[in-house]
């Protein structure tokens, strides 16, 4: 193999060109050639929009699940028999009021969210410490309310999941869930009540426990990105786009928040 | 040839690389937090709050009072209608997609119009189902 040095520096000489040449080209012409972000958003913060895409889907197919079976049901309960109780109220009618609450928290703790966000755009260090806590505060107060609810409607009925399952029980036990007045309750059997309300309870437990466990982990990652702002890591690198990212998360389980409180509580 | 341009060669470029330009770059007019522009922006966040919070007190009012004597219909639509535009309010301004650039927002709200055809589908066949058991079949 005589010629073989020959032609390996022939090979480096063609290769050196084709690649000026490559590069020129992409810096003049292409926009998805690499070098450059076509949409002008940092990788992180992308897949974070992709992320709670995926999420939204998760959601999505729950909140889907529920409706399917709600439409498939003759009867189902009604939320302003359900949710009724308020904490320390004893056994005052107050529908929808409890819940309100919660929602009220969350809306507002994503107003602290946004306003950090906004702070560490300005670089105000002490801005995002002071909403970041605020925020924290806020999800933990959701989450108390959340055990406290779950508590309640554990207490009613000895149990969460997997309950309301004897369709021969007599119908007087589900009339604290219906409209009993209604015709759609009267004409019911006491199977298709076991049934709806068995449905019923499964989906408001997974759905508002796997939105739950969203909150606990977004207040677990408010806490660390906290610290890393206290310890001045965010200061050092220059931006606070970390703030961003684990605020956009925050707001995504806000978001959630709205299509639960209109699934469960509302149609 | 120079997918990255880094400044220097210590872990956090390696890391970060062209990304903390790219996002230090947007916000670099940014400096004072007590400036006209910062207060207008914080401005427009309390006024979405406050949007949000009587779509809100709408809907539970609506929830409370008038649940059995409107048109059940009706009111589901508004429900929807009213939640809708409060996830508009929250996914433009809090999380700022407003501010992207409008590929990026195409890129994320394209795959979500999928959601028409599942909720279409989903809750006919739940009906269908609901038909299919309450009905006696004619022979």
């Amino acid at each position: 193999m005589r010629n073989s040095h020959a032609d390996f520096t022939t090979v480096k000489i063609y290769l050196k060109q084709y690649m000026a040449n490559s590069t020129a080209a992409t810096a003049e012409t292409k926009a998805w050639g690499g070098g450059r972000s076509p949409f002008n958003v940092s990788y992180g913060k992308m897949m974070m929009w992709f992320f709670l895409l995926s999420d939204a889907f998760t959601f999505g197919a729950f909140l889907i699940s529920y409706g399917t079976k709600r439409f498939f049901s003759a009867v189902w309960p009604d939320p302003n028999h359900v949710f009724h109780a308020f904490p320390f109220m004893g056994h005052a009618d107050l529908p929808l009021l409890f819940v309100s609450l919660m929602t009220f928290i969350l809306i507002m703790s994503s107003v602290t969210m946004v306003l950090a966000v906004h702070a560490g755009h300005y670089g105000d260090k002490n801005g995002v410490i002071k909403w970041m806590l605020w925020t924290i505060v806020g999800g933990i107060c959701f989450l108390a309310c959340q055990a406290w609810e779950w508590t309640h409607l554990g207490h009613l009925t000895g149990g969460l999941w997997g309950t309301f399952t004897d369709g021969t029980a007599p119908k007087a036990i589900y009339e604290g869930f219906y409209n009993t007045s209604s015709e759609a309750f009267i004409n019911a059997s006491p199977a298709q009540l076991s049934e709806a309300t068995h449905n019923f309870y499964n989906f408001f437990f997974t759905i508002t426990g796997f939105h739950g466990f969203h909150v606990l982990s977004g207040v677990a990652f408010l806490i660390i990105i906290l610290i890393n702002v206290v310890n001045g890591t965010y200061e050092n690198r220059g931006h606070y786009e970390m703030v961003e990212k684990v605020g956009l998360y925050w707001h995504f389980v806000d978001l959630v928040w709205v299509f639960v409180f209109t699934c469960f509580y509302l149609l | 040839m120079s997918a990255h341009n880094h400044n220097t060669d210590d872990t956090l470029h390696y890391y970060e690389g062209d990304q903390s330009k790219l996002y230090s770059g947007i916000m670099s007019h940014h400096t004072d937090v007590k400036s006209p522009e910062s207060k207008k922006q914080i401005g427009r966040i309390w006024k979405v709050f406050w949007i949000l919070l009587a779509v809100t007190i709408i809907e539970v009012v609506m929830g409370m009072f008038f649940s059995h004597s409107m048109p059940r219909a009706l009111l589901n639509t508004l429900f929807l209608v009213l939640t809708l535009f409060k996830a508009g309010y929250i996914v433009a301004v809090f999380m700022h997609l407003g501010d992207e650039l409008k590929n990026f927002i195409m890129l994320i709200l394209i795959p979500l119009t999928l959601f028409i055809w599942f909720i279409i589908a989903f809750l006919a066949d739940g009906d269908f189902w609901l038909f299919m058991n309450t009905t006696t079949p004619v022979r």
